[in-house]
């Protein structure tokens, strides 16, 4: 039994210390004192991964921090997220906790929120979640989010190969390999851009490139790219654009279309951070995050080397969009403006964070999970 | 009562020189998170009730000379195919529970039965026998819910089943029981909530645990535990022995895995026991336990610190070094440094006494 006096005694110890600096800490925080604080009246949570899970989402969270200040209390899930479900749903229950956080943005939905939902919604049942990307099952996490936002990937199979044709291509070259093509969504995309493309009367062109998790490496996937665009633009012809489903083909992708006149329409996860600062070497020294210059930049340089007309990206990366947007619509429900259920709202806020239209998708009639496509820029088009 | 040495307070530090040191680091930690004590209890409180079950699994067999036990995650597996069982089968509540536990029991039994005999074949090897064994288990698991869900298993919910018409969905909603234990008798203090229920199960399972050892079984471990030689030439049924804490080991994996899950709420197929032997190691290791002594009181300290630490973490490091993100690498750098230094400590003071022996 003294093994229990011994823990007991440290249970007291703890709890004495944290009663000791709950007083302290108390003061600094704005939190729940006997009188409302004036302004601001209430906080959005954030939850993001870090630079190294996503960065394009960390960075959106610290621009709206940077816009509103205090009212942004922003926290991360672990980097080793499957593994550590318990610390997300904390973050995720530590941002409840606080009374005057009013609604909670989540960007990635990592596995642990919807738990973290349910646990918050014990105590706290009207508040207000908007999730990006869900990773649990859609189905479940439909049921419980508030509102939500994907990709529509498999969509993006008919607007790439629409885009392409009106960057004048009359064939479209598609590298893959087994293991993509073994994925469901994947492999239903390549069907539908083969079939667009025969909608169109492009000649569709499918291209096993080596698996970069292969034996060689990415080094041996990308030397495959960039050997293989010129025999393919020799014997097409120039007007043939080029796609690939994977992320790390995509700089030699770019590099090699650029150098023989073919045309690229998307990168596999459009973003202009994807591939053309590498593939242009771009210095984003002092630009980074900040979409308009780095767009700019890449202008001048596909421009520069002959590409007008011929390269294009979503604007802005569309995580980035989805998480401005979801702040932005989370204050205005939060101050009654509108519902989060109202289309017009969403689609607007989307569209004013991403400067470009964008096609929204309800995934099922009656849930509240919206999919989007964003309308690309071309670069150097008149 | 025995005549307890005069031990100088030199003595007691190095003895317990991990949990004095989590201790701190949790006291500096709960000061820099600036975070209000009904949060940080009613979060370590839901952790402790989430965790204890399945950390206490881990002393019988390290009692038994079978060291830190990896394999309990073979434990977690079963569990969570009971739990996929009463998923598809919508059995609701308590009933679900026990359902869970019936029908992952006998698979604990062969699971744990397998991963005793190869540890009677590893001796003094358990503890990396039994962590490649979870991941060889693992991929069995992922090639029977993977494959083996929606054509041999008759699962046959479409929300559980992937739209190709087998294999299991990455996430199972445990609605069914969701907290039906936690929420069978709760109290609420304050602004901390009691789930006195579960802590019920937990106080069972350490009565049991004591219990356990003043009786014949129980001392034949000790032995076994301390020399398996001289137990032996005693008459004591090592390997059998050994078995035995296997097997309690496994079948309290898997009913700890199914009182964390019922907390949770959701099952993530594929991932959900992946967590579970690393963890809960960690929380013994850090409650003063070492790969041959581990106490049911270290068991539950370890549990507490170890969580308390994760939960003000993140906050102390944003606090303290003014970034989400930075509070993120300082989290996962305090606990796992610990988790090593606590390693590294006890090999160090194994041997110095090997020295002085």
């Amino acid at each position: 039994m003294r093994v229990f006096s011994r823990l007991a005694m440290c249970v007291i110890l703890v709890s004495v210390m944290l009663a000791g600096c709950a007083q302290q800490a108390t003061p600094p925080e704005p939190g729940p004192g006997p009188e409302p604080v004036t302004t601001p009246a209430f906080k959005i949570g954030i939850l993001t991964g870090t630079v190294s899970q996503g960065e394009d989402e960390y960075r959106a969270a610290e621009q709206v921090k940077a816009k509103y200040g205090d009212r942004i209390v922003h926290v991360t899930y672990p980097d080793n997220f499957m593994q550590e479900q318990e610390t997300t749903i904390s973050q995720l229950t530590g941002l409840a906790a606080d009374p005057d956080v009013k609604a909670i943005v989540v960007c990635q939905a990592v596995p642990g929120t919807a738990a973290a939902i349910d646990k918050i919604r014990e105590d706290r049942p009207d508040l207000p979640f908007i999730v990006v990307v869900p990773h649990e099952d859609v189905k479940m996490m439909e049921g419980k989010a508030d509102l939500m936002f994907e990709t529509n990937n498999l969509e993006r199979g008919n607007t790439i190969v629409q885009l392409a044709k009106d960057m004048g291509a009359t064939h479209f070259l598609h590298y893959s390999f087994p293991r993509h093509m073994a994925m469901e969504l994947l492999a239903a995309r390549r069907t539908m851009m083969e079939e667009k493309c025969q909608e169109l009367g492009i000649e569709f062109v499918f291209v096993t490139a080596p698996d970069p998790t292969g034996p060689d490496g990415i080094p041996g996937a990308q030397r495959f790219i960039l050997e293989d665009v010129p025999r393919q633009v020799a014997q097409l012809g120039k007007d043939i654009c080029v796609f690939s489903t994977n992320c790390g083909m995509q700089d030699p992708l770019i590099k090699a279309a650029l150098q023989e006149g073919a045309i690229f329409a998307e990168q596999c996860c459009p973003s202009p951070t994807h591939g053309y600062p590498n593939a242009l070497g771009l210095d984003v020294q002092g630009i980074a995050g900040d979409m308009p210059k780095i767009l700019q930049a890449i202008e001048e340089k596909v421009v520069a080397e002959g590409g007008a007309g011929r390269f294009a990206s979503w604007p802005v990366p569309i995580n980035m969009v989805f998480l401005r947007a979801g702040v932005e619509l989370a204050m205005k429900a939060v101050e009654g403006e509108i519902e989060l259920t109202d289309e017009a709202a969403i689609k607007a806020a989307l569209e004013a964070e991403a400067g470009v239209p964008m096609t929204l998708t309800k995934y099922s009639p009656e849930g509240n999970f919206w999919l989007a496509v964003m309308d690309s820029v071309i670069f150097g088009k008149k | 009562m025995e005549a307890k040495p005069k031990r100088s307070l030199r003595l007691f530090i190095r003895d317990n020189g991990v949990p004095i040191m989590f201790l701190a680091l949790c006291g500096l930690g709960v000061v820099a998170s600036g975070k209000p004590l009904g949060f940080l209890l009613q979060e370590t409180i839901g952790r402790m009730a989430r965790n204890s079950f399945i950390v206490l699994s881990l002393v019988v067999p390290i009692v038994a000379g079978l060291g830190l036990n990896f394999a309990i995650v073979l434990g977690a597996m079963a569990g969570q195919a009971g739990l996929i069982a009463v998923a598809e089968a919508k059995v609701t509540g308590l009933a679900g529970i026990f359902t869970a536990i019936a029908v992952s029991f006998p698979l604990a039994l062969l699971l744990g039965w397998g991963a005793g005999s190869i540890m009677n074949k590893a001796k003094g090897r358990e503890m990396i026998a039994g962590m490649i064994l979870g991941f060889f288990m693992n991929g069995v698991y992922m090639l029977v819910f993977l494959f083996g869900a929606g054509t041999i298993l008759p699962i046959k919910d479409p929300k559980m089943i992937l739209p190709q018409g087998y294999g299991l969905r990455n996430t199972v909603d445990l609605q069914v029981i969701k907290w039906a234990l936690d929420n069978l008798l709760k109290v609420r203090l304050g602004p901390v909530s009691l789930p006195l229920a579960t802590f019920a199960a937990t106080a069972l399972l350490t009565w049991g645990i004591s219990k356990l050892f003043s009786t014949k079984l129980g001392q034949d471990m000790r032995a076994a535990g301390q020399d398996m030689r001289i137990a032996e030439v005693a008459g004591i049924q090592v390997d059998r022995t050994r078995m035995v804490a296997m097997l309690i080991s496994t079948v309290l994996a898997a009913i700890g895995q199914i009182l964390f899950l019922q907390n949770i709420g959701t099952l993530n197929v594929y991932d959900s026991h992946g967590q579970t032997g690393t963890f809960a190691i960690a929380a013994l290791l850090v409650g003063g336990a070492t790969v041959t002594k581990a106490t049911v009181g270290q068991a539950l300290l370890g549990t507490f610190m170890f969580h308390l630490l994760f939960i003000v973490s993140p906050y102390a490091g944003q606090n303290l070094l003014g970034s989400a993100m930075v509070g993120e690498y300082f989290r996962a750098f305090v606990a796992y440094a610990v988790i090593a230094f606590s390693l590294a400590l006890h090999s160090l003071q194994r041997g110095k006494m090997a020295i002085r022996r």
